[in-house]
């Protein structure tokens, strides 16, 4: 199939900074940080099927300081996108569109990650 | 190469269409139908994660390796990854068309496939294999 160039909006920096232009973003960049973060999952997997001592070299970089940095965040990127792909099924009934409504959504759709973020590993990782 | 010069009249005219109707469609279902789906495989993740994370090769096999655990994870897995490559699609198709497009995607497929390859085999052999 042939795809035909869209149509771009303007520079970004035309537009005032809003919260829903920032979840947009937000939604889309989250959506490429799970994309490639599937690797480590797979990688886990792999080694773990692999023999013990891939899977203690994967557990030895996941466990690190900076392994475990970036699986929260990876915890949070995961979060954010299901939300916010929550907040698009509620879109899709022609819910939550107007002024107000919209920007109430996305500051719930940042806090909300943020916080879900912050139970899970607490309840998870640091109490555990 | 463009095929048509986007021009301020093309993109004001109402009936300008960018892609392939029934295709686009199509796409817009899938990424509902297998997002809504993404939520059980995020459960179940969170449930692996948390049993496993860190842990020896005998608890892998005992948890993923059971079936009941290890088979929907991997239905689920590349249902994720059919999300994936049509999520990024999205993507590409804003920035990018024409041959660079179609290489841009054809990367796209690779990775999505070889992810769920590597992920359903490496889950079948703890499930069969141990």
């Amino acid at each position: 199939m042939t795809v035909r160039s869209r149509p771009l909006s303007p520079h970004l920096q035309v537009y005032r900074w809003t919260i829903t232009m920032t979840m947009s973003i937000l939604h889309r960049a989250t959506g490429i940080a799970n994309y490639f973060g599937t690797v480590l999952l797979v990688a886990w997997l792999a080694a773990a099927a692999w023999g013990q001592q891939p899977l203690n070299l994967v557990n030895d970089i996941y466990g690190s300081w900076f392994g475990q940095l970036v699986l929260f965040g990876f915890t949070w990127s995961l979060i954010h996108h299901m939300l916010g792909g929550l907040r698009h099924f509620v879109w899709d009934f022609i819910i939550g569109m107007e002024a107000g409504q919209r920007e109430m959504l996305a500051w719930a759709n940042v806090i909300a990650s943020v916080v879900l973020t912050l139970v899970v590993w607490t309840l998870f990782v640091w109490m555990a | 190469m463009r095929e048509q010069v986007i021009t301020r009249d093309v993109v004001a005219n109402p009936k300008s269409v960018y892609g392939d109707k029934k295709a686009s469609t199509r796409q817009f279902i899938t990424q509902r139908v297998s997002g809504a789906i993404n939520i059980a495989f995020l459960l179940l993740l969170l449930f692996v994660v948390v049993r496993l994370a860190g842990q020896d090769r005998p608890d892998m096999v005992a948890v993923i390796g059971n079936g009941w655990i290890g088979l929907p994870l991997a239905v689920l897995l590349v249902i994720v990854t059919i999300h994936m490559r049509n999520g990024l699609r999205d993507t590409l198709e804003d920035y990018f068309h024409g041959r660079t497009y179609s290489l841009y995607m054809m990367l796209n497929t690779m990775f999505c496939t070889a992810i769920a390859a590597v992920g359903v085999i490496s889950i079948l052999k703890l499930v069969f294999w141990g």
